[in-house]
């Protein structure tokens, strides 16, 4: 009898005893999400590591953001997804162990080293039209030009041509076959970029022919405008997202520019060999890089200058670069160049801003975000900073983001959405995605 | 060229890693857990080895008690930022306890008994890929006290008593590391260690007549110190050397704790009783793992958790239906130690509010028999972890149904 009250007592606090939080209804504000273009270059492609493959589109931000946004009313998201997952034209890079030219083993970026999938340059256009038309390397000025896939591919780029249901029209053709409400547009890096990962081998501002150029800015808020009027022509609401400054990511911070570590004697014979050229000075200890300028002429690295991660590490370790060998300009961004590359990112970002709010549109600013993130932040309970491989946030290319990089961006783009047009769309569980792969 | 694999500044070891207030177990009797868990006034029957030593010489004969329960406890968060909400999976623990004890011959003024109970224990499993997996992934910890008691009746008023407290016990702690493999899957630490400590627990009981008693109480501090505990770590071999398997050290207080107590019959067949806690968790300040090994990436980890004290206050009633059959109700009101800002996911502790009730049947004069119900639940807490701008945050609640079954046996 007493048994049977206590059980009856217990199954009636059974449901009691569970816990019962709630959080409330993610709301769209005053846009509308249903149809989400997401328009830009790598950076909204999906490319990490060096390259473009399936893992990595399946990781944008674009998708991340389209993630949330069905949960105020997105729908379908379609991405011009690749078959394989090792990259397309070249392999992406993994990390694995390497021996160095002094027979030391470490862990260091290498290329994957399964086959590329040709497949994948055939066209997928009849697939189309996708929500994602992100193309690795494609400048903000390429965005008008006709027939810039079928340039690209001819100069072994096939991203664009890929997707493309006319390869022969503009970019911009390709992305308004979406009848966006809603889109993001992330472009520009690759006008200020490509000059910067180059080595500022290329011209400055003024001349804009080949890709290793600073796009002018005037071309560059010409054609932006052009991108920005034409997608927002139907209403489309959206987000613009600034460049950031190139200079801050691993891709220029991660290779120290005094590592030249000298003996005397080592100091005294250099120092007799460059006779004081350009104030080329040695001493007992670390020393500053011998480079060559944007002219080809020797001088040492100094603070603010940046020797590239693409430098054949075996060249400084063992073939005499950096001391007797300047580091050739290719590899080296100079005060001069640096210069430049800070005065077009200020340029094409007000060119940004101000198409922002012309349009009444969200404005991003990517630019100090990523300062934030260079500086380190913790997201529950990792941290992330702009170190090469073990930062977590940037790839192993250090111009491209990991899963987590990505998660983290869109993030930061939803809090700049959710500030705009009242919504109240909740971030991305970041840490739930992988960073860098170790083996 | 020096390339530089460390993966320190990625992780926060640890940072989260504690235990408390909600691993304090008040389950150490039957009768008292159906009353709010209040008994220091009161010597009911052997478990007062437990709740008030001075009160064993007041029973009238050797007594054994003896009983077991299952807690289901039930935590959940909600993180403010991405609207998820987490709960820990499904998880039963068994505490127990054990008690013989009385005078040592009828009508002796000197009582000897020996308890063995379980006042701390529990845990937590959350989902490995949880929003709080750097945290926690899962904590368990179970403690066993072994208090040989002795009490001496000084006169028809006063009793005292005094117990030595051995207590020992495990841990085990996991939480993913920052660093995938190959397939993307997070790297894990699990820590597991053995745990002992020593205290004492004294106790006064006052019978100022048969309707009112009055009980004081002073259980003391008992350092749990893991002195030799493993390390483990499952991580990619190509970092394997920046984590490797190692013993810890560590130490958690269990608070000391006094209480005062009344108790007092309206009635012949009611029995109310109060009792109020001061609980020393002050002693928590920090939380600190010592490694034999270190890396880079493998420090000491010493975070602060600057408990505060707290009171707690516990009241309840039991009716005498008949010789045979009686029955038990009681409230709990149990404020956290655990300071804002410091709510972390391994123990996301908040006030408790505790209801409970439980009946008691002798089927003969002297088997009693059992049963109790304890439901806890905590208000709904908002809480920050300390832990940069994009840390941790929510609301916690927890919720837990303690059933138990019990016998008193009278020799």
């Amino acid at each position: 009898m007493k048994k049977i009250y206590s059980v009856g007592l217990l199954v009636c606090l059974l449901a009691a005893c569970k816990p019962d939080l709630k959080t409330s209804a993610p709301k769209p504000g005053n846009a509308d999400f249903s149809v989400y273009l997401a328009v830009g270059n790598s950076l909204t492609a999906g490319y990490a590591d060096n390259s473009l493959y399936l893992t990595g589109q399946q990781n944008s931000y674009p998708l991340r953001l389209s993630e949330q946004f069905k949960l105020v009313g997105g729908g379908a998201f379609k991405q011009p997804l690749l078959m394989s997952d090792v990259g397309l034209p070249s392999p992406k890079l993994v990390l694995a162990l390497s021996t160095s030219c002094l027979g030391v083993t470490s862990l260091s970026p290498v290329p994957d080293p399964q086959p590329v999938n040709w497949a994948d340059t055939i066209s997928i256009a009849s697939q189309g039209p996708f929500n994602n038309v992100g193309v690795p390397g494609i400048r903000c000025i390429d965005y008008i030009v006709p027939g810039y896939a079928l340039l690209a591919k001819a100069s072994g780029i096939p991203y664009a041509s890929r997707f493309f249901a006319n390869p022969a029209a503009r970019p911009l053709d390709e992305a308004l076959r979406i009848k966006a409400t809603f889109f993001t547009c992330w472009l520009g890096s690759n006008d200020v970029l490509l000059y910067a990962t180059g080595g500022g081998i290329g011209n400055d501002p003024g001349t804009n022919v080949s890709p290793a150029d600073i796009s002018a800015p005037a071309f560059f808020d010409a054609a932006y405008n052009i991108v920005i009027d034409s997608l927002t022509s139907k209403g489309a609401k959206g987000a613009l997202m600034n460049i950031p400054d190139v200079t801050a990511i691993p891709f220029f911070t991660t290779v120290p520019i005094n590592a030249l570590v000298l003996r005397q004697g080592q100091a005294d014979s250099l120092n007799a060999a460059y006779q004081g050229l350009n104030g080329i000075h040695f001493a007992a200890g670390a020393n500053n890089f011998v480079v060559q300028d944007h002219n080809g002429v020797p001088k040492q690295i100094q603070q603010g200058e940046y020797i590239l991660l693409t430098v054949p590490q075996d060249s400084l370790t063992c073939k005499g670069w950096g001391s007797l060998k300047p580091i050739p300009s290719q590899y080296v961004l100079t005060s001069e160049e640096v210069a430049n590359v800070k005065a077009a990112t200020i340029a094409y970002n007000t060119t940004i801003q101000t198409a922002a709010t012309n349009h009444n549109l969200a404005y991003i600013d990517m630019n100090s975000y990523l300062k934030t993130l260079t500086a380190g932040i913790t997201f529950d309970g990792a941290a992330y900073n702009a170190t090469f491989v073990t930062g977590g946030a940037f790839s192993l290319d250090g111009v491209h983001l990991t899963p987590r990089g990505y998660a983290l961006a869109a993030n930061f783009i939803i809090q700049g959405i959710n500030a705009k047009y009242g919504s109240t769309i909740p971030a991305v569980d970041a840490n739930k995605y992988s960073g860098v792969k170790f083996p | 060229m020096k390339r530089l694999f460390s993966i320190g500044t990625a992780l926060t070891l640890f940072a989260g890693t504690a235990f408390g207030a909600g691993y304090q177990l008040n389950l150490q009797g039957l009768r008292q857990l159906g009353m709010g868990g209040s008994g220091t006034a009161w010597p009911w029957d052997a478990s007062t080895i437990f709740y008030n030593p001075g009160g064993l010489a007041r029973l009238d004969g050797i007594q054994a008690s003896v009983s077991g329960l299952m807690i289901i406890p039930t935590v959940q968060f909600a993180q403010a930022s991405t609207g998820n909400v987490y709960t820990t999976q499904s998880q039963q623990f068994y505490p127990f306890n054990v008690y013989v004890g009385g005078p040592v011959a009828k009508g002796s003024k000197l009582a000897v008994g020996v308890g063995v109970y379980t006042p701390f224990g529990s845990g937590l499993t959350w989902d490995n890929n949880w929003a709080g997996k750097y945290f926690i992934q899962s904590i368990y910890l179970q403690s066993i006290f072994i208090q040989p008691t002795a009490s001496y009746r000084i006169n028809d008023i006063i009793s005292v008593g005094a117990g030595f407290i051995y207590a020992f016990g495990n841990l085990e702690v996991k939480q993913a590391l920052p660093v995938s493999n190959e397939n993307g899957v997070d790297g894990q630490a699990d820590l597991k260690g053995n745990a002992n400590g020593t205290g004492y627990n004294l106790g006064v009981q006052l019978k100022a007549s048969d309707k009112l008693q009055f009980g004081l109480t002073y259980r003391s501090q008992v350092n749990m110190k893991v002195k030799s505990g493993n390390a483990n770590f499952n991580v990619p071999p190509t970092v394997a050397s920046l984590f490797p398997s190692t013993n810890f050290s560590s130490q958690l207080p269990l608070p000391q704790v006094a209480s005062i107590g009344v108790g007092y019959k309206p009635i012949k067949k009611l029995t109310l009783q109060l009792d109020v806690n001061f609980i020393g968790w002050s002693a928590y300040d920090s939380l600190k793992f010592d490694f034999s090994k270190q890396t880079a990436d493998l420090k000491n980890q010493h975070a602060p958790r600057l408990y505060q004290n707290t009171v707690a206050f516990r009241l309840g009633g039991n009716y005498d239906f008949s010789k045979k059959f009686s029955a038990m109700a009681g409230a709990a009101y149990d404020p956290t130690p655990v300071h804002d800002g410091f709510v972390s996911p391994e123990l996301p502790d908040a006030d408790r509010i505790v209801l409970t009730c439980g009946v008691a049947y002798s089927p003969i004069r002297k088997l009693t028999v059992m049963a109790a119900l304890e439901y806890t639940t905590t208000a709904k807490r908002n809480s920050t972890y300390n832990d940069g701008p994009l840390s941790l945050n929510g609301q916690y609640q927890t919720k837990a149904l303690t059933p138990g079954l019990g016998i008193n046996y009278n020799f």
